[in-house]
């Protein structure tokens, strides 16, 4: 089967001369979830927006399910749900009239929209608020909301872009439970950015990660983390364990095959091993006819926050921080303005 | 224009009115509003229309039968020129991008606004006829006139809407379309024949109140009331606000397809 998503060479330079988006080449396939990770202002709500038909690419080419962003956007824009960053829901609206108004926008039959808005509007936990205006709806809601309008038409291939940043952690479950549920159930292909790596890592078959406009590197979270050479054992010694002792126990756990790695940091000891759960009790094995004790051992697979940061050079918690208060002050501006 | 087209503007439109609809303020506010304008000025000027100099120069027995066209397209004018800001508006909160990432037709978007825009005008100019009425100002052609004043009303209001929308995919900001279409409104309103006759205008105003579009909409429908069907002076305005309706909705909906693609 032919990617769903095909990009190659994509470029897009603000006038002004930032350069957003910096040839990117790469595949999405059907029926997976795809996941963009990247610092803010990296590029991923550029590349999204040129996919969804909504900006010009400077050059490069893309095709959505076959279909040439350039050449044939209504057919791509058919084909294809977007949810933005920006809640983008109308407040004098009630949340039925929100969907109706995007069933309308996508030519569904008025029955066959009536019997979804009211199965999406159940799914995503909004029935009772349905028909009240959405100036009264908390950030979660809007955001529940905005998803489902991006839902309604089943698309093949929905583009979420931050879909749970700075929602509470419960919300985000849920709303990931809704999302992930739909693409069983339909086969849907999900696209999507954010900021919350544990996300990514649970949700995304294949993550990329995007800085500064260019791709560092695509794979599955498994590989991207085996990559950065396995689990990380960290060992501490039972005090008035000797020097030497010390000394000849660290000598024998680094000439274990199963070790790839050994560093002393402190009183800890870092073990870096491609299978950490089956070299602990090696290590112990090892050690216990040089009578040495062990006070406390931990194993720690390496999060996707250890890839990122040696891809990007930052941490993602930071960014968190940033998106969120970059968030805040957008929809702060509303506000005022309204 | 196509099917699909209509029905994507239709969606747009549907919006609009529900919007509206929504409003309280903004509805009560568009009642009120002319009905101060009408009851002052009329109390105010009816001085002139016993002067029987002034009165030939209006050319209506009472002034506020010259001055009833002039308070609706005022209204229509008022309610229009700011039609841009929900574009601008719909860019900034980003629903403009969710209607612009589903598969409907461009053309469709400025064209419900522009139909929201100029449907909310002819309700205001149907509040203003009634009040009229209680007035006493009635249309020499009978109920059949006041209909046709309203197709100026709203050839007239897309016209006006078209250049709002227009400027607002040039100027990007409120603030900025605010500062222009004020600009143009008080100037517009008082070089035309919608509240003082042309006959009292220096020439060089006179001239300017001529080719202004405001006194091809004010003059037909001035005619309507004050002397009934007198086609000669109600076609050249009706068809001078059919080419205005027309060639702003073709200039907005390109400048709008220029400015998103
Ligand atoms: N319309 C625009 N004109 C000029 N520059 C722009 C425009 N939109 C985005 N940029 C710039 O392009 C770069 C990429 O922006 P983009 O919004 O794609 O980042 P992002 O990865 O989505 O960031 P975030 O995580 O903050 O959402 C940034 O430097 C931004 O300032
Ligand atoms: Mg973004």
């Amino acid at each position: 089967m032919p990617p769903i998503v095909e990009v190659n060479g994509l470029t897009k330079r603000f006038p002004g001369g930032i350069t957003a988006v910096n040839n990117i080449t790469f595949q999405v396939h059907e029926g997976e979830i795809f996941g963009f990770l990247g610092p803010n202002g990296a590029g991923k709500s550029t590349t999204i927006m040129m996919l969804t038909t909504l900006l010009r690419p400077t050059s490069g080419r893309a095709h959505i399910a076959g279909f040439d962003i350039i050449k044939q956007p209504n057919q791509v824009r058919s084909v294809i749900g977007y949810v933005s960053q920006d809640l983008a829901v109308d407040d004098n609206l009630t949340g039925r009239e929100n969907l109706r108004l995007q069933a309308g926008f996508y030519h569904l039959p008025a029955r066959e929209a009536r019997a979804r808005i009211a199965e999406l509007l159940d799914l995503v936990g909004l029935n009772e608020r349905a028909d009240f205006r959405v100036e009264t709806y908390s950030g979660g809601m809007r955001k529940r909301l905005d998803i489902a309008a991006g839902l309604l038409h089943r698309p093949r291939l929905l583009f979420l872009d931050e879909p749970t940043l700075g929602l509470d952690i419960q919300t985000r479950r849920e709303i990931w439970r809704y999302v992930t549920g739909l693409q069983q159930s339909f086969g849907m292909t999900i696209f999507l950015t954010t900021h919350y790596l544990e996300e990514a890592d649970v949700l995304c078959d294949h993550i990329a990660i995007i800085d500064q406009g260019v791709i560092k590197t695509i794979d599955t979270p498994g590989h991207l983390k085996a990559q950065f050479g396995g689990d990380i054992v960290t060992l501490r010694f039972a005090p008035g364990t000797s020097q030497e002792q010390e000394a000849l126990a660290l000598e024998s756990i680094a000439r274990l095959d199963v070790v790839s790695n050994i560093q002393k940091t402190g009183d800890e000891v870092m073990i870096i091993t491609p299978d950490g759960d089956r070299t602990v009790p090696v290590v112990f094995e090892t050690i216990q006819p040089l009578d040495v004790s062990v006070q406390s051992v931990t194993v720690k697979r390496p999060s996707l926050d250890d890839v990122y940061v040696a891809v990007t050079g930052r941490h993602l918690r930071d960014e968190v921080i940033d998106a969120e208060a970059s968030r805040r002050a957008r929809i702060r501006m509303r506000r005022v303005k309204s | 224009m196509n099917g699909i087209m209509l029905v994507d503007a239709y969606y747009v439109y549907w919006r609009e009115m529900k919007r509206l609809s929504r409003q309280k303020t903004r509805i009560v506010m568009s009642v009120i509003q002319p009905v101060v304008w009408l009851v002052l000025m009329g109390n105010m000027m009816t001085g002139l229309t016993n002067n029987p100099f002034a009165a030939r120069m209006i050319g209506a027995d009472s002034y506020l039968d010259f001055m009833t066209p002039g308070i609706m397209i005022m209204s229509a004018l008022f309610g229009s020129v700011f039609g841009g800001v929900s574009i601008i508006w719909d860019r900034q909160t980003g629903f403009l991008n969710k209607m612009l990432a589903a598969p409907i037709s461009r053309t469709a978007i400025p064209l419900g606004k522009m139909a929201g825009i100029a449907s909310q005008a002819a309700l205001q100019v149907i509040v203003i006829g009634i009040i009229a009425l209680l007035l006493g100002v009635e249309f020499a052609t009978g109920p059949a006139g006041f209909l046709l004043a309203l197709v100026i009303i709203i050839l007239f209001s897309f016209g006006v809407s078209g250049i709002s929308l227009s400027l607002a995919t040039i100027l990007k900001t409120h603030e900025s379309l605010f500062a222009v279409m004020n600009f143009v409104t008080l100037p517009m309103m008082f070089a035309s024949n919608a509240i003082f006759p042309k006959a009292a205008m220096p020439s060089w105003l006179e001239l300017i109140a001529t080719y202004n579009p405001l006194s091809h909409a004010v003059t037909p429908i001035r005619t309507l009331i004050v002397q009934g069907w007198v086609w000669d002076r109600i076609i050249n305005g009706l068809v001078v606000m059919a080419l205005f309706a027309l060639v702003m909705i073709i200039v907005s909906s390109r400048q709008f397809k220029r400015s998103v693609g």
